[in-house]
């Protein structure tokens, strides 16, 4: 903490803050206010050059929150999507765009590129991390919009731990984190248990919004300090999570009902070698392996059994190098290899495992010509195996004007490899109309096969035009002015806007002489989001701080976007008559809210209490083209704004005991059609106990 | 099954005069009157009558058959006739001609608003129906008229898209569906797997009938 508080001059005041109340760093205040996932090397948070945003172990517990999506969601810039699991939407760009990292390292298994952040217990978090803007030229495939990077700690204070919490659906999420340390040694233990009943918010429906699931997670985390200079560290997590599933599928007006049981799986086994060979050079080797498993075994009611299955396999050697060349400039280097692999019942065949082959190199120049500039300028380069090598460049700029303001400018491209679906997906949906899916690996070849079978009727121009993918790329500016007038206050007002293009669209190519559809993948859309984010923190006193965001956005389909300039899209007036579209009735990509505000009061006292109030306002967004015009605008189906309230109190003991009380979704704002992650109010109650170390 | 008749007061087509009396001052003011244009509401396709012992709609696979010339229904005992002009079975339409019946029937499916369609031009081609392979309304998702979301199981009717009927006694005709659900609304995406089911198939479109032979509306 010595160092910290060091470190942190230019925020001072702040820790200082933290430091004086019982609670060691409150939520406001960022205590732990050393970044690492911005530089991919420790840096205070005063010099960092991008967005970032910093959620600490404090603010995680008073909240309440249990799964990563519980905190995210009142994230300023940050939506959480339903549809395939809980994705993160950052600055209005899908899930698939933000890498997850636990300690740096990618979490995978997405479904239709969304990866559910339900699996992710907070219980033994050290702090979450959120770095907007492209992040490729450092993280490669998948930073396009931004990189979450969740941090445990193996060198924690606390030698036992233990929660129990209980909640509304019989609710329960149990967790025990044991660590011990000697010199050398650190030790840190964490196993949850969470299980809910679900729920079922939609009226006279016997299929549950939110299924029965039980979730465990084990992590395991081990540090050894070999020498002065050397350590060595390993972690081990999983996940299983076993789902109870009653299913409606509709299939041309024809309900089945299914029942069954849904079984994913995640293992993450990381292996990391430090050593520093002095203070200006250090390195670290590190070795990763992580797999995901998901099955799902459904018997429909007339009793015919049918699975899904999913295997991604992700290992991964890395090498990165951290040069402290002089005072005045820093070089990181680094190169590592991946080789990935998918086998899914949904591709040719289930036992073959599809591969992919990465090696890449990066480095990254960090320049302080003087106590007032920061220059990052990196590079990153990826060559795949099975689609095009891309080629990622950043650069960014810290400029401190004074002590009280500085303006930060990001400029870098992003990149998001297809993925293995998109390249081999071998799809036919027997149940519903069997139309077909094909990977662009998969198309030519099993639809010529199909055409010599007579099977294929028609086929479209742009089934010729289908070639292997190209990366989808963004193009990303931020520039952001932070205004610190005194201790007691901040303020951040940001612009944003991204460009992306080759975006891998599904689009019919042909099909069967039955008349039902072939669709593939084609690197073919262009869109933008762009807006504006604001923060505003006020200290009132040394008990109570406020904080509010408000995010405006704007998105849109730049091909759209022209058709509609030149008069070709039509929707419907009150009376169904067609009219033509004008470019204000547009409202951009679906899933995207213009206006988003959040406003928290957070309350701390010396002995220990806490309480929170958090209100949260996402105003309509687009859910459903029901004018058919395949553009959204405002004849569609739109999804209602809403608020959601959200409040907890509780007290710490000194004696380790904590207990909490919530409630979540006050005002019981429900809409099951398009927020079925938000059940009606729920309330809990926590009891926690931790031993403290003796100093 | 209401039928409300829509006319549109009388105007004077001032576009050609406008030209012809700055020019010469002479030519009087051609008066023309305007085609009525009918709404039509709830035309039933082949509605759902029931769920066979799978879950899958049942319907009983029968033609509507509605005359655009006399703006009514005709009954499934004149289908050998001229007596009809279009027909309706859920998303796919029949035009009295070709393969589907002895008229001169043909449709194309014009790009635009139904208002602007003033004059169906000279190289026009009217495609005939030629079951099972080709249809002069294509039916398809996104190909003719309609597209269908099968996520939420809706059909759509395409904006901006006119279907242009040459009738069974080789007269024009232009006509607008406006939704393919009862009460003339799409349902939303939330609607009730019953209302998805009983609610469709029923047509809902604005017409206008040349009844001069003349491809001018």
């Amino acid at each position: 903490m010595k160092k910290v508080v060091l470190f942190s001059l230019l925020i001072s005041p702040l820790v200082l803050f933290s430091q004086i109340s019982f609670v060691k760093d409150t939520m406001q205040m960022q205590g732990d206010s050393v970044v690492i996932t911005a530089n991919r090397t420790e840096r205070k948070l005063g010099n960092i050059t991008v967005p970032v945003t910093i959620i600490n172990a404090k603010q995680l517990q008073q909240t309440g929150s249990l799964r990563l999506t519980d905190i995210l969601k009142e994230q300023p810039g940050l939506t959480i999507s339903s549809g395939f699991g809980a994705g993160v939407q950052l600055q209005g760009l899908n899930p698939d765009y933000t890498i997850i990292l636990i300690n740096g390292e990618p979490l995978v298994g997405r479904t239709a590129g969304v990866l559910d952040l339900n699996r992710i217990a907070l219980g033994n978090i050290k702090k979450i991390e959120i770095v907007k803007g492209p992040s490729s030229s450092l993280y490669g495939s998948e930073a396009m919009a931004g990189v979450i990077n969740i941090i445990t700690d193996a060198s924690t204070t606390i030698p036992l731990q233990a929660s129990l919490r209980y909640g509304t659906y019989q609710t329960v999420d149990a967790g025990i984190n044991n660590a011990f340390s000697t010199k050398h040694v650190f030790y840190q233990g964490f196993y949850n248990y969470f299980n809910t009943n679900g729920y079922s918010i939609r009226p006279n429906s016997t299929s549950r919004v939110t299924t029965p699931i039980t979730r465990f997670t084990l992590n395991q985390q081990l540090k050894v300090n070999l020498t002065e200079n050397t350590n060595l560290s390993f972690g081990l997590r999983l996940t299983d999570e076993k789902i109870k599933n009653n299913i409606s599928v509709n299939n041309g007006g024809a309900t089945i009902n299914s029942n069954g049981k849904e079984n994913n799986s995640d293992q993450n086994i990381n292996l990391t070698l430090n050593h520093r060979f002095s203070n200006a050079l250090k390195t670290s080797f590190r070795g990763y392996f992580t797999e995901y498993n998901a099955r799902q075994d459904l018997v429909t009611l007339s009793g015919d059994p049918y699975y899904d299955l999913l295997n991604h396999s992700f290992q991964r050697i890395e090498n990165q190098t951290d040069w402290n060349f002089n005072k005045k400039l820093n070089i990181l280097f680094g190169a590592g290899a991946v080789w990935e692999g998918v086998k899914s019942s949904r591709y040719d065949s289930e036992n073959v495992r599809k591969k992919n082959s990465i090696q890449y190199g990066f480095t990254q120049l960090e320049w302080t010509p003087n106590d007032k500039l920061i220059l990052i300028g990196g590079v990153r380069f990826d060559k795949n195996e099975t689609y095009a090598s891309a080629f990622s460049p950043k650069m960014s700029a810290l400029y401190k004007i004074n002590s009280k303001h500085k303006i930060k400018l990001s400029i870098g491209q992003g990149f998001k490899a297809p993925d293995f679906r998109q390249i081999y997906l071998d799809f036919t949906n027997a149940a519903a109309g069997s139309y077909s899916v094909f990977g662009t690996a998969q198309a030519q070849q099993v639809i010529s096969t199909l055409m010599t079978l007579g099977q294929i009727g028609v086929l479209y121009d742009n089934y010729y035009q289908l070639k292997s993918l190209k990366p989808e790329y963004s193009n990303g500016v931020h520039l952001t002015w932070d205004y610190e007038p005194n201790s007691k206050n901040f303020f951040s007002l940001q612009f944003f806007r991204n460009d992306i293009r080759n975006l891998i669209q599904v689009q019919q190519v042909g099909a069967y002489t039955t008349g039902a559809q072939i669709f593939s993948y084609l690197n073919i859309g262009r869109a933008f989001t762009q807006g504006i984010e604001v923060e505003a923190k006020h200290k009132v006193s040394n008990n109570l701080f406020i904080s509010g965001a408000y995010q405006y956005l704007l998105t849109g389909d730049k091909d759209q976007i022209e058709q509609i300039k030149s008069g070709k899209v039509y929707k419907r007036d009150v009376n169904g008559y067609s009219q033509i579209l004008s470019l204000n009735d547009y409202v951009g990509l679906p899933n995207n809210s213009t206006h988003k505000v959040q406003l928290k009061f957070n309350y701390t006292n010396s002995v220990g209490f806490f309480a929170n109030f958090r209100a949260m306002y996402r105003s309509s967004w687009a859910v459903n083209n029901t004018n058919g015009n395949e553009v959204f605008d405002n004849g569609d189906e739109l999804a209602k704004g809403f608020v959601s309230l959200h409040t907890s109190i509780g007290k710490d003991y000194r004696n380790g005991i904590s207990l909490q009380l919530g409630c979540d979704n006050i005002s019981n704002y429900v809409d099951a059609s398009n927020l079925p992650n938000l059940p009606g109010r729920t309330y809990f109650g926590t009891f926690k106990y931790q031993i403290f170390k003796n100093k | 099954m209401k039928k409300t008749v829509q006319t549109i007061g009388l105007f004077i087509m001032v576009a050609t005069s406008m030209i012809a009396c700055t020019k010469s001052e002479t030519a009087a003011p051609i008066v023309v009157t305007p085609l009525t244009i009918y709404t039509v509401k709830d035309i039933p396709a082949d509605t759902v009558v029931g769920l066979s012992a799978q879950g899958a709609p049942v319907a009983r696979g029968i033609y509507t058959f509605y005359s655009l010339e006399k703006n009514a229904l005709v009954p499934n005992t004149d289908s050998a006739s001229t007596k009809w002009d279009i027909a309706f079975l859920s998303t796919r339409i029949i035009i009295n001609g070709g393969t589907s019946g002895t008229g001169l029937g043909g449709a194309f499916i014009f790009t635009g608003l139904f208002d602007d369609l003033k004059t169906i031009s000279a190289d026009s081609v009217f495609k005939t129906d030629n079951a099972p392979t080709s249809y002069a309304v294509t039916s398809g998702s996104g190909k003719g008229w309609y597209t269908y979301d099968a996520l939420n199981n809706l059909v759509t009717p395409i904006a901006g898209r006119v279907l242009v009927i040459k009738t069974a006694s080789g007269k024009y005709a232009k006509l607008e569906i406006t939704s393919y659900y009862k009460g003339g609304v799409t349902l939303p995406a939330s609607a009730s797997v019953e209302d998805k089911l009983y609610k469709q198939r029923y047509y809902n479109f604005r017409f206008a009938y040349q009844p001069n032979g003349t491809k001018t509306f």
